[in-house]
Parts: structure tokens; sequence; C-alpha cells
């Protein structure tokens, strides 16, 4: 096990490597700078010689190796440099967005449980029966709204017509979260409760199922200790994937309610082609995926023990 | 059966209730009740801040005050920070601009050009910084130094040599001559501020304006308080927060909310939601929609077919119908509240039958009757290449791929966020549309120095004309802010006659205010913002 996880930490430096010097390439394919795209952003015209001194600055007048390789030797001392943008150390920035978006993946993820494990097993359990059609409708209903579209909905409902929460969110508490997590929640339970419905379905069909009802064992028993242990592999595959995605950020919903996290710092700095940013950025992201495929690869062992990690015998 | 139907009543009646509810919201929005009702309860907060016992509080949102556009600080000495800090009241320049956009002084007195290096600025007396400090000549010298230490754009723009401090007069001497000096003192760099207090990290920094600033957090908000120190008249309320609001459909629900009081930014298609019961302050800005044609291209190179684009778009249906109405149709560089602005011109007139004969008589002809005309077997298709950052300018573009596709132009919209290399390459477009402030300094200089000329650094279509040049040198040696201005309009007037740019329209800006809200006014500069005659009413 101790191998598996070591062997595994370990390619994290090649996929770092990777994704870093590819993420360099393609913000230097996509064209224009971060001199470029900032005097057009304020709309102060700069002279050539202005643009020239800039770039030189910045270090953006080298050739691309130079500059990917000087960014990288910063990299590893721990140097993550600063934002061409604001001129402060992208660290600090990235520290002061990330309570925000780990509140947000947070809460999303909790409530996302919360809703979708019930309703799809309920569902499956009622399987053909007005609830679960109930359900599944709204299931329906959720994976078909485009989260912007939720997003002002709820801001609608709960903020204009029934003023409960604010339209813009001052502070980093729960809150304020609410309507974005509401807003995340209904799109992600909305896919979830379905898995979780096939999931269950498929146990339930199984011929243990089936033995162990035949044999007196009360369902319920039969479902939550046996049938639902074994949908948890399911479960914990798409709370990866989701997670994953959630502290990459929400770049559609931080800007509507103005949730300062580290989604919008991700597309502000692509748009304004600020490389420090979008290579801590991108190291994060890479770091995140890796540690949480690992986590959850382990959990299988637990979850399901006739999982084995590679090397297990 | 009874519980299925039960719980379907009650879904229904919920259901009903909240519509109902959301309803009589719109009902009372249309009929003026909207700030009260709306302001309820989300917004204890925003309430407590705009109705407390004593206080007299305001909430300012603002799609710009951010760090993409250059504002991460007040700091003016830093990026674009002079704009928010000149905007919100904290700092003031020397000089600043009327209404009718003619420079008065303001923190200063008054001047003298004691010869075509030396200006002598008389500063006002009995002005302090919002930290209780004098502002005297040594202090503005402080301030003018660091300014030009820090910022290249200000220092390759003022050219200043020395500066000599006495009293309450500041003695500048350029290395060359600038007839725009003050003109440029008057940009938000130059703020004046006390450099000899910290800027603290975030970058708060102490002015002489209305309001001083007590805490900022970038991309989130600024914290202002009343000013006890300022010279002029005294600041109408008490604090005042400014929202980061970057999305425009949120600050459109947030002033709705009431979560607001005055929007920055609100967009044009949200503008009937207000136009009952809150207040609009607009104004023409000398922003312009324009585009420049490219003389390396095949197409535009030839003088018909620019005559004929300048004379196939309807810049009056643009304005009325995209635009809605938020717009004034450009005739020139410069809008009609600058006194070589607007009619000071002519540029031709919309006339899709004489672009048709334009174009017939130098050749390009539909041959084949598929609506595009061809000259030598090469088809009339024109590569307008835009950018996406400005709503009008997508818009501008569809627009115009219908007129002139009416006249026999195939128009290629290329509507991209890289347009930056893009329009650097001259094989790669015919014109360039985009968007700027033509007169951010009062002075007509600014846009040809930076688009017409040989040595501009925009001018990407590679335009030449010995008449422009020359006028160009004249100007660029021309004190006399008249006969800059007489200039200023034959220069117009050679690039509006080569057609080798083309005026669409002038942007109005908007602020959208609650009816409490008073002394609110825009001005063409886009500048000065929160005034001490802002107020709101208790």
């Amino acid at each position: 096990m101790k191998r598996y996880v070591l062997k595994r930490l370990l390619w994290t430096i090649p996929i770092l490597f990777g994704v870093t010097l590819l993420s360099f390439a393609m913000i230097r394919l996509a064209g224009s700078d971060a001199v470029l795209q900032h005097a057009d952003s304020t709309g102060v015209l700069l002279t050539p010689e202005l643009i020239a001194s800039e770039r030189a600055r910045l270090g953006l007048d080298q050739p691309f190796f130079v500059q990917y390789f000087r960014w990288l030797k910063g990299f590893l001392s721990g140097d993550f440099g600063n934002s061409f943008v604001s001129g402060k150390p992208v660290l600090d920035a990235f520290w002061e967005k990330l309570p925000a978006t780990l509140l947000l993946t947070g809460s999303a993820t909790v409530l996302t449980v919360l809703i979708s494990v019930p309703l799809g097993v309920l569902s499956a359990v009622r399987q053909d029966r007005f609830s679960d059609y109930l359900i599944r409708f709204c299931s329906f209903i959720g994976n078909s709204l485009p989260n912007f579209f939720v997003a002002l909905i709820l801001v609608y409902l709960l903020a204009i017509c029934f003023p409960v929460f604010p339209v813009i969110s001052k502070a980093v508490d729960l809150k304020n979260a609410v309507l974005p997590t509401l807003t995340l929640t209904i799109a992600m339970s909305a896919k979830y409760l379905r898995q979780v419905r096939a999931a269950m379905l498929e146990e339930l069909h199984k011929p243990y199922v089936s033995g162990a009802r035949a044999r007196g064992v009360p369902f319920r028993k039969i479902l939550w200790n046996s049938a639902f242990r074994s949908c948890l592999v399911t479960l914990m595959t798409l709370l990866a994937l989701s997670i994953g995605s959630l502290l990459g950020g929400t770049a559609i919903i931080e800007p509507i309610f103005m949730w300062d996290g580290v989604g919008k710092m991700a597309v502000d700095a692509i748009e304004m082609r600020d490389l420090p940013v979008i290579q801590a950025y991108v190291v994060w992201m890479a770091v995140i995926y890796v540690l949480i495929n690992l986590l959850t690869d382990i959990s299988y062992r637990f979850l399901d023990p006739r999982i084995r990690m590679e090397g297990e015998s | 059966m009874k519980k299925r139907n039960i719980a379907a009543l009650l879904c229904t009646v919920l259901f009903s209730l909240s519509l109902g509810a959301c309803g009589q919201t719109d009902q009372a929005s249309q009929t003026g009740q909207a700030s009260q009702a709306n302001t309820a309860e989300t917004s204890s907060e925003a309430a407590s801040e705009t109705s407390s016992d004593t206080q007299k509080s305001l909430v300012w949102g603002d799609t710009t005050f951010n760090t993409m556009n250059g504002e991460p600080s007040i700091d003016p000495h830093a990026d674009s920070g002079g704009w928010a800090c000149i905007r919100y009241g904290v700092g003031e320049t020397l000089f600043h601009f009327s209404d009718a956009m003619e420079m008065e002084p303001w923190l200063a007195e008054g001047y003298k050009n004691i010869d075509e290096l030396t200006w002598e600025i008389t500063l006002r007396d009995g002005v302090r910084f919002s930290n209780g400090k004098a502002m005297d000549a040594n202090a503005v010298k402080a301030c003018l130094e660091t300014l030009i230490a820090k910022m290249e754009r200000a220092a390759s723009a003022l050219h200043i040599d020395t500066l000599t401090a006495e009293g309450q007069t500041l003695t500048i001497r350029t290395t060359e001559p600038v007839p725009t000096l003050l003109n440029y003192l008057c940009d938000p760099y130059g703020c004046i501020i006390d450099v000899d207090a910290d800027v603290a990290a975030e970058g708060i920094v102490i002015g002489t304006g209305p309001y001083k600033a007590t805490a900022l957090t970038p991309d989130t908000s600024l914290e202002l308080v009343r000013n006890e120190e300022y010279w002029g008249d005294k600041p109408a309320l008490d604090t005042i927060t400014v929202r980061t609001i970057s999305d425009s459909d949120t600050i459109t629900m947030a002033l709705q909310s009431g979560e607001i009081d005055v929007a920055y930014g609100i967009p044009y298609s949200s503008y009937p939601l207000f136009e009952n019961d809150y207040t609009f302050a607009g104004c023409a800005t000398s922003r312009v929609f324009f585009g420049a044609m490219n003389f390396e291209s095949e197409i535009t190179s030839d003088p018909a077919v620019r005559k004929a684009i300048a004379m196939g778009i309807d810049k009056n249906g643009f304005v009325d119908t995209l635009l809605n109405g938020n717009g004034y149709p450009a005739t020139g560089v410069f809008p009609a509240s600058l006194p070589y602005g607007g009619d000071a011109v002519k540029a031709k007139e919309y006339d899709p039958e004489g672009a048709k004969e334009v174009l017939e008589a130098a050749g390009w002809k539909d041959t084949d009757g598929d609506g595009i005309r061809e000259k030598d077997g090469k088809p009339l298709t024109l590569r307008w290449l835009t950018l996406p950052n400005r709503q009008e300018l997508p818009l501008l573009a569809e627009y115009a791929q219908s007129t002139l596709g009416d006249i026999g132009f195939d128009v290629q919209i290329n509507n991209t966020a890289n347009y930056n290399s893009i329009r650097q390459d001259p094989s790669a477009w015919d014109v360039y549309f985009s968007a700027m402030i033509t007169a951010p300094t009062g002075d007509p200089e600014y846009f040809f120095a930076y688009h017409c000329l040989d040595r501009s650094g925009n001018n990407d279509g590679h335009y030449h004309s010995d008449e422009l040049e020359a006028l160009h040198a004249e100007m660029s040696k021309t004190f006399d802010p008249q006969e800059r201005q007489k200039l200023a309009v034959q220069m117009q007037q050679t690039i509006l006659d080569d057609d080798a740019f083309l005026f669409v329209s002038h942007l109005r800006m908007n602020m959208i205010a609650k009816p409490t809200v008073k002394g609110l006014a825009a001005h063409t500069t886009d500048y000065y913002e929160i005034t001490p005659q802002l107020d709101i009413a208790e």
C-alpha cells in the first residue's frame, strides 16, 4: 500500500512538468500577451517603446523555453512569481481566494450528497411509481437548466421577490454561500440522483438481494447494509470528479454572486494572459486531481474489499 | 392517493403564491415603490447603510473597479489606480475639466507659461490632505517626482526635467516643449497625494478629495468616509461603500434589490427595468466606435471601396435601433460636446445608392448575380476584424454585414479576443473596428498621435498622409488652445476625406441611481463621479 501511494505521488512530477509546459505553450499559441491585453482592458494606449519596455520588464521578450525554465526554476524553489496584472505575489492572491472556494466546495458537496442519496435511493426503491417519476422529472429539469440561468432564477426569487439572501456576497460565510451553493447543488444533485438510482436498481436486481429477502432479512437492512454499500464506489467516483472540479473554482457562478474564489481568478488570468497566475492554477489543479484520484482509489479498497491495489496479492 | 392529492395541491398553492409575490414585486416596481419594498429585508445590511439614524451612507456599485481593468488599488502611481482615486473622490488634480470640457484650476489657482519649457503653477491656499498635512508646492513636487519615477507612461507624456518648489509656487521645466502639459496633469495619474504618508499594502493613498479611503479589498470593495479636512463644500455623505460587481446581471439585480444605491455599468438591455422609477445620469463621452482601413489590403486600398463603406453604414440606424438610443451618431473623432467635435467636420452621409454608383464606377460589378460584386474576378470580400469586449462592437459588425451586404459587399466578421495579434498582421484583415476614448486629456492630439501618423504604434493599417503629418508637426509646437482646436478640425477632415477611418458612434455613458440619490452627474471624461454634492435623501 505504501509503495503504491509513493508510486502514485511520484507520478505527480512528470504530470506537473507536462501540464505546466502545455499550459505555457497554449497561452503562447493563443496570441497576444499580458502587456497588450492590459492596455486594451484599461483603454490606455501605449507607444511601441513603452510596450517593448513593459515586455522586457516582464520577461516576455525572451524565447519560449527561457521563459518557461525561468518560471520552473522559481516554482521549484517555491516562488510562483508575481502577477503580471496586479504585481502582487501569486501565492498570496491564491491563498486569499482559497477559503471561498473550499467553503463552496464543501457546502455544495455536502448538500448534494444529502439531497441526491436519499432521493436516488427512494427513486430506485419506488421504481415506476409517482415519487420515482416526480424525482426523475425534477432531475431532468435540473440537468437541462444551465448553471447561470439557475443562479439568476434563484437570485430573482430569493433576493428580489423574497428578499432573504443578498445578491452580492459580502463575506465568505455560510449565509452568503447559500445562493451559490444552491445553484451548484441543483445541477449536481440532478446528475447524482440519476446515477445513484441506476446503481441502486442494478444492485437491487442482483440475486443476493432476492436471496436475502427470501431468507427473511429485513429489506431496510439489505438496502442500506448491502446494496447501498455496493453503490458507494460509484458515488465515490462521482464525488471525486465533482470535488476536483469544484476546487478548481466555478468560473460562471463566482462572478454572478461576487464570490471571490479561484475560478474567476483563473478565467481573468487567462483573459489577461497573466502567465504566473495561470501556471499556479494549473499546478493547483494537477495536484488536486492527483491527490483526489489517489484518495478515491484508496477508498475503493475500504469500500469494496474485493478491490485490490496494484502490487497487492 | 389522498396524500398525493394533498401534496399536489400544496405544491400548486406554493407555486402560485411565489409567482404572485413576484408579480406583486413587479407591480410595485412599476408604481414606484420598488426601492422601498425591495430594501425591506435582504438588504438589511444595505438598509442599515442607507438609513441609519445619524449617518448618511451610500453604496456605489461599479463594474469597472477591478484588477482586470488596471484598478487593483486607488494608487494613482500604480497602473490605472488614478481612475479609482479621482472617480471616488479621494484624489484631485491640479487642473480639471468643466462640463464644457474647458480646463479650469482645481488644486491650482492659476499658471503662467514663462517660456516654451517653463510653467509656473500657483497652488490653492488652505488645501490639506485628508491626514491634515498642508498641500504646498513641496508636497506636490514630491508627488510628481514619485509619479514620473514610477510610471513610465506619465514620464513619457510629461517630459519633466526639473521641479522647483517655493511656498505655494511650483515651477515645472520640461525637456522639450509640451503644449499639453496641463492637460496631461488632468489625467487621473495626476492626482496629488501625500507621498510622505505610507501607501497601505492594499494601495490606499492619502489625497485631498472630499472622501478618504479607510479600507480596500481589491476586486471587492472600497470604504470611504468624509474628509473632514476638505477645502471645498462639505461633503454631503458620511460614508460611501464602493462595491465591485463584475457581472452585468448581478449589478442589475443588486440595484433592483436595493443593495446598491448607484450603479455604474448596467447593460443597455436592462435599462427598461429602471426607466420609470430610477434616476439616470448620463452624457456623451469621447469614447468612439470606429474603424481603421487597411491600406495594405487589396480591397481597402481602393479609395472607391473605402468611400462606399463610409457611405454604406447607417449610423443613425445603428444608434437608434441597436443601441436603443444609447449613443450619438459620430461625424468625426470627437463628440459634439467638444469645440472641435461634432459638426465642426463633415463626413459622408449614409447613401446606399450613391455607394453602389461609386463601386460601379470603380469597376466593382456583380457579374454573376450572386449579390456580391467582383472586379477582375476578385469578389468584394471585406474581412471585418473586431473584438468582443465591448457589447457595441459585435452588434456593429452584424449591422454592417447587413447594410454593406445590400450594396454588394461580402462582409466576413472576425470577432475575436485574439485581435491584438491579428491586427498587427496587415494581410489578415481589411477593416478593424474598435473603441477608444479620444480626448482623455481634453486635448485633440492624443487620437492622431496614437492612430494616424507614420510613427503611431496603433496605425496598423499603415495609413499615411503628408498633409496630416504636416498638420501634426504644427500642432506639436502650438501652445494656443484655439489654434490647436483649428488644427484638430483640419486633421479630422483630412482623415475623413481620405476615408482612412470611419467613426460610427459615440458612447452615451449612464449611471443609474435610486430616486433618493441627489447630486449625481456624469461627466464627459468619466473622471468625476463621487463629488461633495453627491447625497442621499434620508
